[in-house]
């Protein structure tokens, strides 16, 4: 970790049009050792000789997108930060970036310097942070903790949801359904929870800020998106605010649902071994303030911030 | 089936050709022909007596006057045996007795034909040796009184001759049984003592009985000869003519009357059938009647549900206008989308690095106020006389620490780049938004004079981040007419076909846009040199719904649509493909647009 703090941070910037890429060396050359590449090819080519701590890439791009290329870095260099910086994206190429990509930010052109900026920096940190740990502890096996095994929590206005991913998953896991958001944190309460499936809105509510601040204080809680109601803003917000781990929709495959879940349980006893990976799932300040404010809002925030900690005490 | 529906006409065809029959048969008896052929029996009976009456006549009257009514009657006879034998009138051929009768009849009266033919001619000879030879008698007898020399001879002898010459002249003319034997009586007294008489007297007697013997003979010829002819059964064979055509004209009649009594019983059992017909027929109107009265109520409800079922299929019609509708819309909004997306990432590129480089020179240009600041401080320290050196010194290193931070030289040529990017950007942004307009061509009405060339470039421009970096364009524009057509669906037709090309095309190709002026329109051709497409693909990509793309990346109308506008502007459009090798569209327009065309198109196109 000393060493690493004394040398500057390596960016590696992606976009097949250069003059973002000139834009980006005089915005960061100051801070980082920037690297550029015009196409996912030949930011691949150099991931291979060159790991880099942070990766910015456009998504549209000439023979392989952002997606692809974030998913092939992902093999590469598993320790790197990855953002998408790009101009437009459909929903199905945002899904992608959060399912395949596992991206920290997905930042739109134009894009604000200063905003920019301090993403980068906290994927830079995040990325250095976690680092070392990898370095350090990647052959340590993954002990199962003690306590209780922990559950999924399923938030969802139809309650035939838990039912039927109990039926999915089968007995050996515990399956907790809510279909409102108070009733989700009285489960919270009493139960250990690792992972949270829900909709984007429960009872008209978006789940948004639930999540982001669930992420805030919870970090080692694993959130899975399971819905039939898929916007593209409503993605990147719950991607740059609530970190969620996959975004998978309705109608439920059963193979998929599996996958997702264990592999969202797999990634909640991580973080929870691991608190210096959290850094690296750090979720950014929510723009407006949470809507549910409005009515129980301090006050059901207070309770979500004051859910004890199941893996402090393990 | 078709032998049911035969079997009746065959029936019906069948009684009424029996009825025919039956009917012909009761007429086969012709009431004026049998009288006819009576009436020709009768003449020829009647021409025959008169012909009798004739030769018998020639005994008495000279012979040439009866020669022509013999001819007149032998001729009306002969026309009428030949309506006996042939002819309307015939009666050969009714049966075999009758024409045996007839046959025998015709010979009969050939022969006596003939034997009247033979009698005439004979009949002239005898008659001249009759009339030499009863001249010849009074010569022989004045020879005969001369000869005889004594006086009571002649007395014996004179009333002998007178007698001799009356029973020769009864012989000529109406001969008797009694005449020729009185005749040779006379000749014997006359030669009774002849011995005694002179020569002469011999002689003249000799010759007297040589005259009688022959007149007797020639006499007696001839009467064979009349009587040989009048006894020709003539008349009987012709009665019995008569009386078979009479017995066959009986069993005619019988068998007419037969037949009209089966008649009767045929029209009878015929009456019979149609009573029964007509009695089921009125039977079956019953049934009908009550069928089609239950028909009505059914009519009734009929209509109430066809109505019903109407109302249905207009809902469902209309229902599937919407949806068709809806899915033409869901199309445009698709490839609308997919546009957007294109044109947001062209625009929010250059948008994001103008934007981030005028924030960068701004924190610059603070940088360099700050240097600005700090040397014009230096600067007032260095001229002021009430200055310290030290505080000289403290501003100048000051203002050299903030000149080595900065750098003006490079930053200088830094911000030009910065400035110089940012310029390109803004006339990118400005390019897109002025082909994007071109594009949409809002500002231009519906029908429109139209540079092809133009549009082909515009969409190119639109679908840019397809093809950029990736698809090289060759363009082969000819000299055009603008054309009148509907600018923004063209511009869509080309986006569709640049957009389906560059999808076709994998990692890197070619699209050949190649324009051209024919006659009396225009034509351009789409080449790509991407991955084809077979037949069976080739043959449907103009129907709608169909589409090679994976569910929910593509409707499969976005090609029935260009094929409808190319439609509706009167143009065509073909595709060749081979699989492997590429694809070529070639659409040709027409100069004008036919009246009424665009006015009244497909409303769910209208929009476009």
């Amino acid at each position: 970790m000393t060493a690493s703090t004394t040398a500057k941070a390596r960016v590696l910037f992606v976009d097949d049009e250069p003059r973002i890429l000139t834009t980006m060396r005089m915005l960061f050359r100051n801070h980082y050792d920037v690297f550029f590449a015009e196409s996912g090819q030949k930011a691949l080519d150099l991931l291979k000789v060159q790991a880099v701590d942070v990766i910015v890439s456009d998504q549209r791009m000439p023979g392989m997108t952002g997606i692809e290329l974030l998913r092939a870095a992902r093999d590469l260099n598993p320790n790197a930060m990855r953002i998408l910086l790009t101009g437009y994206s459909d929903l199905n190429a945002i899904i992608g970036s959060i399912n395949e990509g596992e991206i920290f930010r997905f930042v739109n052109k134009p894009w604000s310097n200063e905003d920019l900026s301090v993403t980068v920096a906290r994927a830079v940190a995040a990325a250095r942070t976690s680092a070392a740990l990898s370095a350090a502890s990647t052959n340590e096996a993954l002990a199962t903790p003690p306590g209780p095994q922990p559950g999924v929590l399923v938030m969802d206005d139809d309650p035939s949801v838990p039912v039927k991913v109990q039926s999915i998953l089968g007995d050996d896991y515990r399956v907790f359904g809510a279909t409102t958001m108070d009733d989700a944190v009285s489960l919270m309460e009493r139960e250990r929870i690792g992972v949270v499936l829900s909709d984007t809105r429960v009872q008209d509510n978006p789940v948004i800020s639930l999540i982001s601040t669930l992420k805030q204080h919870h970090p080692e809680l694993v959130s899975v998106i399971l819905t039939d109601r898929a916007d593209a803003g409503q993605a990147i917000e719950l991607i740059n605010q609530g970190q969620i781990y996959r975004f998978i929709t309705k109608p439920i495959h059963d193979n998929q649902c599996k996958i997702t879940v264990n592999s969202a349980l797999k990634q909640h006893e991580r973080l929870a071994q691991n608190p210096e990976l959290h850094k690296r799932y750090e979720v950014e300040a929510s723009a407006t303030p949470p809507p549910t404010a409005a009515t129980t809002g301090a006050k059901f925030l207070d309770r979500i911030r004051s859910l004890r900690s199941w893996v402090k005490r393990a | 089936m078709k032998l049911k529906q035969l079997l009746p006409v065959l029936i019906a065809g069948i009684a009424i050709g029996i009825l025919g029959f039956l009917l012909k048969m009761t007429q086969s008896v012709d009431a004026d022909l049998h009288r006819a052929r009576l009436e020709n029996i009768r003449a020829v009976d009647n021409l025959d007596v008169e012909l009798n009456r004739l030769f018998t006549q020639t005994r008495a009257s000279s012979l040439a006057d009866s020669a022509a009514d013999r001819t007149k009657i032998t001729q009306r006879l002969g026309n009428d045996l030949d309506a006996l034998d042939k002819g309307p009138k015939a009666l050969r051929g009714l049966n075999k007795d009758l024409d045996k009768k007839l046959d025998q009849f015709l010979d009969t009266i050939e022969a006596k034909f003939e034997l009247g033919f033979d009698f005439e001619a004979r009949n002239t000879l005898l008659n001249q040796g009759l009339v030499n030879n009863m001249d010849a008698v009074p010569v022989n007898t004045d020879a005969l009184l001369e000869a005889s020399p004594a006086a009571a001879t002649k007395e014996m002898l004179r009333p002998l001759i007178a007698q001799l010459k009356t029973e020769l002249l009864t012989l000529s003319v109406t001969p008797t049984p009694t005449n020729a034997a009185t005749i040779r009586d006379l000749l014997a007294q006359m030669k009774a003592g002849s011995e005694t008489q002179s020569e002469a007297y011999r002689t003249a007697l000799d010759s007297l009985t040589s005259s009688c013997e022959e007149i007797i003979q020639d006499k007696t010829e001839m009467v064979d000869k009349l009587k040989s002819f009048l006894g020709r059964p003539t008349g009987a064979q012709l009665q019995a003519v008569e009386q078979g055509y009479t017995a066959w004209y009986q069993g005619q009649v019988a068998e007419a009357n037969q037949y009209r009594a089966i008649l009767v019983g045929y029209a009878a059992l015929l009456l019979l059938v149609l009573a029964f017909l007509g009695i089921r027929l009125r039977r079956s109107y019953g049934d009908l009647d009550k069928a089609n009265s239950k028909l009505v109520d059914a009519n009734e409800n009929l209509e109430a549900q066809v109505d019903a079922r109407t109302k249905d299929l207009s809902t469902a019609l209309k229902d599937l206008r919407n949806s068709q509708a809806q899915l033409i819309q869901s199309e445009k909004m698709a490839s609308l989308g997919q546009m957007v997306a294109g044109v947001a990432h062209e625009i929010n590129t250059p948008l994001g690095y103008a934007r981030s480089n005028a924030s960068i020179v701004r924190t610059t240009l603070a940088d360099i106020r700050d240097l600005c600041n700090a040397q014009d401080r230096a600067l007032q320290l260095m001229t002021s006389e009430n200055a310290s050196d030290e505080e000289v010194a403290t501003a100048l290193s000051d203002a050299e620490e903030r000149r080595q931070l900065v750098n003006p030289v490079e930053v200088m040529g830094d911000l030009d780049n910065l400035l110089d990017d940012t310029d390109h950007g803004l006339v990118q942004i400005a390019d897109l938004v002025s082909s994007l307009k071109d594009f949409s061509r809002v500002d231009r009405s519906r029908n429109d004079h139209f540079k092809i060339n133009e549009g082909i470039e515009t969409a190119l421009k639109i679908c840019q981040n397809q093809l950029k970096n990736r698809i090289e364009i060759v363009r082969q524009f000819g000299i055009l007419p603008e054309i009148e057509c509907s600018p923004s669906k063209l511009n869509q037709v080309f986006l569709n076909l640049f957009t389906n090309a560059a999808q076709a095309i994998g990692d890197s190709g070619k699209i050949y846009v190649h324009t051209s002026a024919e006659a009396n329109g225009v034509s351009i051709r789409i080449i790509d040199n991407g991955c084809g497409m077979s037949d069976e693909v080739r043959q449907r990509i103009f129907e709608p719904f169909f589409t090679t793309k994976p569910v929910g990346k593509g409707t499969g109308l976005g090609l029935s649509i260009v094929f409808r506008i190319i439609e509706e502007h009167g143009g065509t459009i073909d595709v060749h493909s081979v699989v492997g090798k590429g694809s070529e569209f070639t659409i040709r327009l027409p100069l004008k647009q036919q009246q009424a065309n665009d006015s009244e198109s497909s409303p769910s196109l209208a929009a476009a």
